[in-house]
């Protein structure tokens, strides 16, 4: 608390500019109420990001620890490298194939085969009429024949 | 410059002017509240060609004070307007409250233009903006209200080597 002195004695008498200038600042204004602002800007627009940064919800802890988790695989899964894919190609491709006949024949080893002439192997079955008899005639004196 | 920005940069100083010129805490919040509500309504009667943002607000507060005023004294004018102030010096040794009463027993042209100078910091130009007139003139109000301060609180001079004692 400064003194001030006072001073009834010199009636006539001023203040200088530098005891004027020293005092007025003791006259102190008081700070705004601060209902003020809502007053002037009673409904002020908040930017649809300000309202998306400041909104919150309220979890049950059970949930978001479940949602945790389910984030934390998530991030696991990818995180880790995929494993290496097996591709499966379908091509033509062409095999020669080498056909044995398969002799189901009975051999033995000491017996004797005899096969017979392939006159005596003549089958008169397979002789068949002609459709369409042509006659030559073969002379003599040809030497060709 | 947005109402809000404006708002938040010059809303105490508006209703630090109102209230030394009202004297009144709630009169002050009134003319700041309605200063910034014409600037909130209607944006585009501030034209930047006629003195800043700062110099705009001003005005409006000082003309509802004004309003105001005469509104208490009726017809009286305010340029005639020379009240006669009693400090008794042997009453309570409360400075602020003196140098309160003494700037508030100013007449309302001398009042707005020390208040304008000595409290919110305005050049005499703003102030001759401010008041509509022109600075030979705001000089002269400065001039005769701080003569009459230096009068009326002359028995609250500081005691003491630093500002010069008697």
């Amino acid at each position: 608390m400064e003194h001030f002195e006072q001073h009834d004695r010199f009636e006539n008498e001023e203040l200088s500019d530098r005891e004027l200038d020293s005092i007025l600042p003791e006259w102190k204004s008081p700070v705004t109420p601060q209902r003020l602002c809502a007053a002037v800007f009673p409904q002020a627009p908040v930017s649809w990001w300000r309202t998306l940064w400041s909104t919150s919800i309220r979890v049950p802890f059970p949930v978001a620890c479940g949602l945790a988790l389910v984030l934390a695989f998530v991030f696991w899964r990818w995180g880790t490298p995929p494993p290496p894919r097996v591709v499966i190609q379908h091509d033509r491709v062409e095999v020669p194939v080498v056909k044995q006949e398969v002799v189901t024949r009975t051999v033995y080893r000491d017996r004797i085969v005899h096969v017979p002439p392939a006159a005596s192997r003549f089958n008169a079955s397979e002789l068949q009429p002609v459709v369409e008899l042509r006659p030559r005639i073969i002379r003599r004196q040809n030497d060709q024949n | 410059m947005t109402p809000q920005k404006a708002f938040d940069e010059y809303h105490q100083a508006v209703y630090s002017f109102a209230y030394r010129l009202t004297g009144q805490p709630e009169v002050a919040e009134d003319i700041t509240q309605e200063c910034f509500l014409v600037l909130v309504r209607d944006p585009k009667r501030y034209d930047p060609a006629k003195g800043t943002i700062k110099v705009y607000l001003f005005s409006i507060a000082r003309n509802l004070a004004l309003k105001q005023y005469r509104d208490q004294r009726d017809e009286q004018p305010v340029e005639d307007l020379e009240e006669t102030l009693v400090i008794d010096p042997r009453g309570p040794l409360d400075v602020s409250a003196a140098v309160a009463t003494a700037v508030t027993s100013l007449p309302p042209l001398q009042r707005e233009a020390l208040i304008l100078f000595e409290y919110e910091g305005v050049t005499l130009e703003e102030i001759a903006q401010i008041v509509g007139t022109d600075i030979g003139t705001v000089k002269s109000r400065l001039h005769r209200a701080r003569q009459r301060l230096r009068r009326i609180l002359v028995a609250y001079r500081k005691v003491g080597n630093t500002h010069g004692a008697l």
